[in-house]
């Protein structure tokens, strides 16, 4: 019970520290949302005109009051769930912006993050059951090659490669002509849009998983009970699944948690790469605009999912493994 | 424009898109009909939005889905020329600078039916006084002038009263976009509406839209229709220059008004013929030293350093040799021709290139040379320029390189610090800079755009920047800047204007280097009539209503 406790008074208080850096970073940067507005109106070297300055910050009301009030207005606003009306496509609220992106990014990571886990978890246990083979050195060293590589920097040169020269796959956007919903053109756009950011994720995500599969698998192949189940004859398959594989895949389940929990991060450059219309670009343009309120909703949104799975992969493996429970309690 | 803090991606892909060849998407556009009408055009999308699926045509928006083909304005004044074409309005015409009154035009119909009368100006107006938020052109606050004390409609006129003069708002005024008061009465706070079903004066009506395609139709029904040969209108995509070219190139684009680096290599070669670009002088780039530090608060100084700019290098280095040195009037040169003093008239204005004579007038000043090449203050202090350029806008940047070199030649120390935009914001704020590098807007209201760039009222504050960056003080010249701002009439222009122009010319406040483009590069293809430099009846990035109507399809 104290283990469950403490795990939750520690999610309690990260909670809050990380609410707090969301208020306050976004404030520590130079530059003021309204004169940002202004000028992508009007050019961005133009020389503000004071008058629509003006009316610019009396539409966006903010920030006004000391920092603490504002503070306070922000935690006020957050236990009721308002997040306020986004400055960049205002008049809308923060939800209804989040809510267009959303799905993007949830199918997009959602799926990447699944197929690199399976195919990861996969070759990493063969490689390790067949170390030094072949496959093996080929599996190890490649991913550490590739493992060095940025998704975002592959993903341009897939687009150079596959969006521009041959001409395969859009080179932006998540769809054309297409009405968005569930109908069949609609989703062969969405499809064929988000082919190439997918592989840029595919290409490297796995990687984590097999490395980490391989280690944990190698770990576990030394210890006495592969031996025992070894000298008592069973099956190679047997033991490798069975025995090694099923342990070694612990830390990759609570592993995998947090992965998840990261996926309403996005992944805001294969997403700027590929002008995919998902939460990671809305992370960026909020920047670029200084969009106050929508920054710090996806900001606490991606802590708070990570978190959420912090706690998740903690609890889990508390009941996985009753050693981590008792060694605490 | 779009803004350039993608950075890496931008050079990366605009590498790719030089070397790829543009062999994607075929055109799919319709050819130009027997009479004279173009089935479609395709421009760029206005809003530069990543979500898509949200709608809003309300035009006081910070980002509706598009601010130009839907409402319209009063009269529409072209910045390069200054000449003013009327619009929603036949006539203004001031009394002093306390009284404006706007003939407005009879029957033109809202798209929905209804007639637009000289009611919806006043309400348009009037909204804006109940609410501030909404007030972008000033007429109710004491920016540019004195506040507006009524807005009232009489007939079919409609006459402003304002409390003291308000010359400087009228460019404000007549921008302003006009909406239906039988639609925007009933919505509450005009700037919290959304506006998904516009009802709107202008040459286009809404047919679709997908989250991403905004397709526009002809109005039949739209008061100078004969005009308009553009059927269907398509704002699609953001592209950035790469991109831009490439479906230039391909024809799926038709015109586009962002910055394409060296357009006549990478656009108007592939085909001379129907590609074409206009980077008209919209105002200009200059060179802002602080003149409340020394060495720049020393008039002689500034002046000496205006001859080591080598200008022709900058254009060529920025602008790929296509924006002209500026004139050190400040104005707009030769299309603000007219209105230079009798002295400057058919002169060179531009600050020559002569590294010599630099030398020479900072030796004459005090500014003595060092054992290394390096001068030294007039009290032998070390003199050393800190100059801070916006990270990321190449052509700044590319100037700045420019400018440093000449000030090196001089025998200046000077060195360049690159820090994100944001921050010059700052220092233009706060005053801590040195020197750095800025935008003088050309634009018809000289005391707004020159005036304010000299008058010791307008020095930025800790929370707005004002356009005196450079802090200049003269109380001759903000007398100058108070009686230019009252004239209605371009003499009296003309008068009050010599003041600022010789001030720039002797005092040097701030350097001319070269202009700045409003920009346009389209095809000829299917359309034509668009602005040129032969012809530019239009600015092309501010005036699209007005080449609209010029646009016919090609014979």
């Amino acid at each position: 019970m104290t283990y469950v406790a403490r795990k939750f008074g520690f999610f309690i208080a990260t909670l809050w520290a990380v609410v707090t850096l969301n208020f306050l970073i976004p404030r520590l940067q130079p530059g003021d949302p309204a004169e940002i507005m202004v000028k992508r109106l009007a050019g961005k070297d133009a020389a503000l005109d004071p008058a629509q300055v003006k009316a610019m910050r009396a539409m966006l009301g903010a920030p006004d009051g000391s920092l603490w009030n504002q503070y306070v207005t922000y935690l006020g606003e957050l236990v009721h769930g308002n997040f306020g009306l986004s400055y960049t496509y205002y008049p809308y609220s923060v939800t209804e912006v989040i809510g267009q992106a959303f799905w993007w990014t949830v199918v997009l990571v959602v799926f990447t993050q699944v197929v690199s886990f399976v195919v990861g978890v996969v070759l990493g246990a063969y490689a390790a059951w067949r170390r030094n083979s072949r496959l093996d050195s080929v599996v190890t060293l490649g991913s550490t090659f590739l493992g060095t590589l940025q998704p975002f920097w592959i993903g341009l040169l897939l687009l150079y490669v596959f969006g521009y020269t041959v001409g395969w796959f859009p080179t932006s956007g998540g769809y054309e002509e297409a009405t968005p919903g569930f109908n069949w053109p609609f989703i062969q756009e969405a499809v064929s849009h988000s082919f190439l950011p997918a592989l840029a994720l595919l290409i490297v995500t796995p990687i984590g998983w097999i490395l980490g599969m391989r280690n944990t698998m190698i770990m576990n192949l030394g210890e006495d009970y592969i031996r025992l189940a070894k000298a008592k004859g069973l099956p190679d398959r047997h033991v490798a699944l069975k025995y090694a594989a099923r342990n070694a895949l612990l830390p990759s389940v609570t592993g995998f948690a947090l992965a998840l929990g990261g996926v309403l991060g996005g992944a805001i450059l294969v997403e700027t790469v590929f002008d995919y219309p998902g939460l990671g670009r809305l992370m960026g343009e909020a920047v670029e605009n200084k969009d106050y309120p929508l920054l710090q909703t996806l900001m606490l949104l991606t802590t708070a999912g990570v978190l959420v799975a912090n706690l998740a992969a903690d609890l889990l493996y508390g009941v996985l493994d009753p050693r981590a429970r008792r060694a605490e309690g | 424009m779009r803004t350039r803090s993608t950075t890496l991606v931008l050079t990366v892909a605009m590498a790719l898109g030089l070397s790829a060849c543009a062999g994607s998407a075929a055109q799919k556009n319709g050819a130009a009909s027997a009479d004279g009408m173009i089935a479609q055009l395709t421009f760029p999308s206005e809003a530069d939005a990543a979500v898509g699926g949200l709608v809003n045509y309300n035009p006081n928006s910070p980002k509706p889905l598009t601010g130009t083909w839907l409402y319209e304005p009063l009269i529409v004044r072209n910045s390069l020329t200054c000449e003013e074409t009327p619009w929603l309005a036949e006539k203004a015409t001031w009394e002093g600078g306390e009284k404006l009154t706007l003939d407005i035009r009879q029957g033109v119909k809202w798209s929905d039916g209804t007639p637009f009368t000289a009611k919806d100006v006043a309400f348009t107006f009037n909204l804006m006084k109940q609410y501030p938020a909404f007030d972008k052109a000033g007429v109710w606050n004491d920016t540019f002038g004195a506040p507006a004390t009524s807005v009232t409609a009489e007939g079919n006129k409609v006459v402003f009263v304002f409390s003291g003069n308000a010359a400087p708002k009228y460019d404000g005024i007549i921008s302003t976009k006009m909406l239906p008061e039988h639609v925007y009465s009933k919505v509450g706070d005009p700037t919290k509406y959304v506006d998904k079903a516009p009802v709107s004066t202008g040459p286009f009506k809404v047919a679709s839209y997908n989250g991403r395609q905004l397709v526009l139709e002809r109005r039949a029904d739209y008061w100078q229709a004969d005009k308009i040969k553009v059927q269907k209108l398509v704002l699609e995509g953001q592209y950035d220059a790469a991109q831009a070219a490439l479906k230039l190139r391909s024809g799926q684009l038709d015109a586009y008004f962002g910055e394409i680096p060296n357009p006549k290599k990478t656009f108007v070669d592939s085909d001379p013929k129907n590609n074409h670009f206009y980077y008209a002088p919209n105002g200009m780039t200059v060179l802002t030293g602080n003149d409340e530090k020394p060495p720049f608060s020393d008039a002689k100084f500034r002046e000496a350093i205006s001859y080591a700019m080598n200008k022709e290098e900058m254009s060529l280095k920025a602008t790929y040799g296509v924006m002209k040195p500026a004139s050190q009037t400040g104005l707009k040169l030769p299309s603000m021709e007219s209105l230079l003093p009798e002295e400057y008239a058919g002169k060179d204005t531009v600050v020559p290139f002569d590294v010599a004579k630099a030398n020479q007038l900072l030796d004459a000043a005090g500014y003595k040379k060092g054992a290394d090449g390096k001068r030294t203050n007039p009290d032998g202090s070390p003199l050393a320029v800190n100059f801070s350029v916006q990270a990321g806008w190449i052509d700044y940047q590319a100037i700045a390189d420019v400018v440093v070199k000449g000030l090196n030649d001089a025998g200046v120390d000077a060195k360049v610090t690159a820090s994100a935009p944001d921050s010059i914001d700052g220092q233009k704020k706060t005053g801590d800079f040195q020197l750095l590098l800025e935008y003088l807007h050309g634009g018809c209201e000289l005391a707004k755009n020159l005036g304010d760039k000299l008058s010791s009222k307008r020095i930025p504050t800790k929370t707005d920047i004002f356009p005196n960056v450079q802090r200049f003080k003269d109380p001759a010249v903000d007398a100058a800047v108070s009686q230019l701002a009252a004239q209605t009439d371009k003499e009296a222009q003309k008068k009050y204007l010599a003041p600022l122009v010789e001030t720039m010319m002797t005092e040097y406040p701030v350097t001319s280097l070269i202009y700045a483009p409003a920009r346009i590069l389209y095809r000829t293809d299917k359309a034509v009539g668009w602005p040129s430099e032969e012809d530019p009846y239009a600015n092309p990035q501010d005036d699209k209503l007005l080449w609209m109507t010029h646009l016919t399809a090609p014979k």
